[in-house]
This record gives C-alpha cells, structure tokens and sequence, in this order.
C-alpha cells in the first residue's frame, strides 16, 4: 500500500515537473524533456506497476523486444523520412485545351 | 488420458495458467506498443517537418483538461495495482478503475467538444488553416486521443467484467489497463506541452 501510493505521488510529481518545463523556453531541450519524463514515468509503471522488475526474465525479454522493434522500425523509416527535403512539390500548371 | 484427448487449460495447475495469461498479454502489449508506435513516428516525421505549426496548434489544446485527465489515468493505475497487489477489496477498486476512466472519458468529451466549436477539427474551416502543419497535428491528435479512448472504453468493459463476475484472475486485465495508461503518458507531453512558453 505504501509502496504503491509512494510511487503514485513520484508520477504525479513527475506530471507537474513535466508540465512546468513546457513553460519555460529552453529551444530543443523543452521536446527532450518531455519525453525522458514521460519514458521515467512509463519506466516506473512497468517495473512496478506492472511488476516487470520483479516477473519473470522472460515478461522482461517480450517488452525489450517490442521496444526494440519499434526503434528498429522507426530508425529504418528515419532513413527516408529524416532526409527527406520539405520543399513543396512544384506546381504542374493544367493544360489549357 | 489417451493420446488423442486435447489438452484443456484446466488440464494445467492455477500458478501456470496465471503464467500464460500474464506472458499472453505482455505478447499482445508487444504487439499494441507497434500499433501505436507507427503513429508516434508519424508525429515525429510531422512535428521535425513542421515544428511551428505543431507548436502553435499545440498551444490550442486545453492543457488543464489534459493534465486533470493524466492525474485520473494515473490514479487509475495505482488503484487497480493496488486490488493486484494487495489482493484484499479486489471488487471495489475495480469499480474505482472503471469510474476513473469514465471520469477520463467524459473529460475527453468537454475537450473534443471545445475543439468542435472551434473549429480545430481539421477539415473545411479549420481555424489555423493558414499555418502549415497545425492542421496536420490535429489529425494526428484527433486520431491517438479518439484511438486511446477507444482502448480505454475495452478496458474498462474488461474490468468491469471481472469486477461483477468477481473473478480473481485480474492480473492480465490490469497489465492491459496500465499499459493504457502508458500511452497517455506519452501522449501528453507530445500532445499538449508542445512550447507552451511562447
């Protein structure tokens, strides 16, 4: 009970950090944020929470290697979509007849 | 038993069975952490495209409603691994679940309809028409909240099922709830704390 209310009030607290670092400018560094607060927040729901710190190795080995694909993917995708200029397509002018 | 006669889960003592469903659901959330990965790249490749008119439609979005219903779903979490852990009062903090995710729910709805009115839903009329990629990120925002809603919703018919049948095999069904609540996790900061400073 404790230990679950302890690690409730750590992701409520982590929310309003969150929350109070987008209001500050800091460029790049608000997205990086944002996103490590969010993995430390799901990092906490899985190891316990969900009770992956403690389960089987195996429950371990089915979560890293769906985050692993899922980085796999999104590297492999980044190499079209991360190089990929973003002009506008030029404008085809229809032909009168 | 002949060698003809099929195998029935009953077949296989509690603490095995408890072990397959436990590693059948994690299989699935492998499978979901894919689904719903393919749109987090698709906002990724929108938001390094884009990155004003992402911020910029993103200030648009009720942060206050979107930070109640993070702390609602996180609630939601720690009340149903608390029936997991403690196995003691399982059926009522079941029901604790299901009403924090309606409560979640009927949030959503006040958000969807302050979009509605004005006019962020992209289409004819959107209001920030004029900036490049804002329209985009209301899509993608329209398409991950109603798709997580729609998540929740089976979450909360699962749970309410084991709480009104009150079976004690709630593991499964939690890890599916936490692992719903995990997305929203990402979902807010991707979808509401896009430079608010500014």
């Amino acid at each position: 009970m404790k230990r679950i209310a302890l690690y409730w009030l750590a992701l409520l607290a982590l929310m309003f950090i969150s929350l109070g670092s987008s209001y500050v400018s800091l460029g790049g560094w608000n997205a990086a944020i944002g996103v490590a607060i969010a993995g430390l927040k799901a990092s906490l729901v899985a190891a316990v929470f969900m009770r992956l710190s403690r389960g089987p190795a195996l429950l371990r080995l089915v979560a890293a290697t769906a985050i692993a694909m899922w980085l796999l993917l999104v590297g492999l995708s980044g190499v079209d979509y991360a190089t990929r200029p973003n002009d506008p397509a030029p404008v085809q002018p229809a032909l009168a007849r | 038993m002949t060698a003809h006669s099929a195998m029935h889960p009953g077949d296989f003592p509690a603490p095995r069975r408890a072990a397959a469903a436990r590693l059948g659901m994690w299989v699935f959330i492998g499978s979901e952490v894919l689904f719903f990965g393919g749109l987090m790249l698709a906002y990724l490749y929108g938001r390094t495209h884009w990155p004003h008119g992402f911020a910029l439609a993103s200030r648009r979005t009720d942060v206050v409603l979107g930070t109640l219903n993070t702390a609602l779903l996180l609630t939601s979490s720690a009340v149903i691994a608390l029936a997991v852990h403690k196995r003691q009062a399982i059926t009522p903090l079941l029901w604790i679940t299901v009403a924090l995710g309606a409560a979640f729910l009927v949030v959503k709805g006040m958000e969807y309809h302050h979009e509605f009115t004005e006019h962020l839903f992209p289409g004819d009329g959107f209001a920030l028409a004029a900036t490049t990629g804002a329209e985009l990120f209301f899509m993608l925002y329209f398409v991950t909240t109603a798709l997580h809603a729609l998540h929740l919703l089976a979450g909360m018919g699962g749970v309410s099922v084991l709480a009104w049948r009150r079976l004690r095999c709630i593991e499964p069904m939690a890890l599916y709830w936490h692992f719903v609540d995990v997305v929203w996790i990402f979902l807010y900061p991707l979808l509401y704390l896009v430079e608010r400073h500014s």
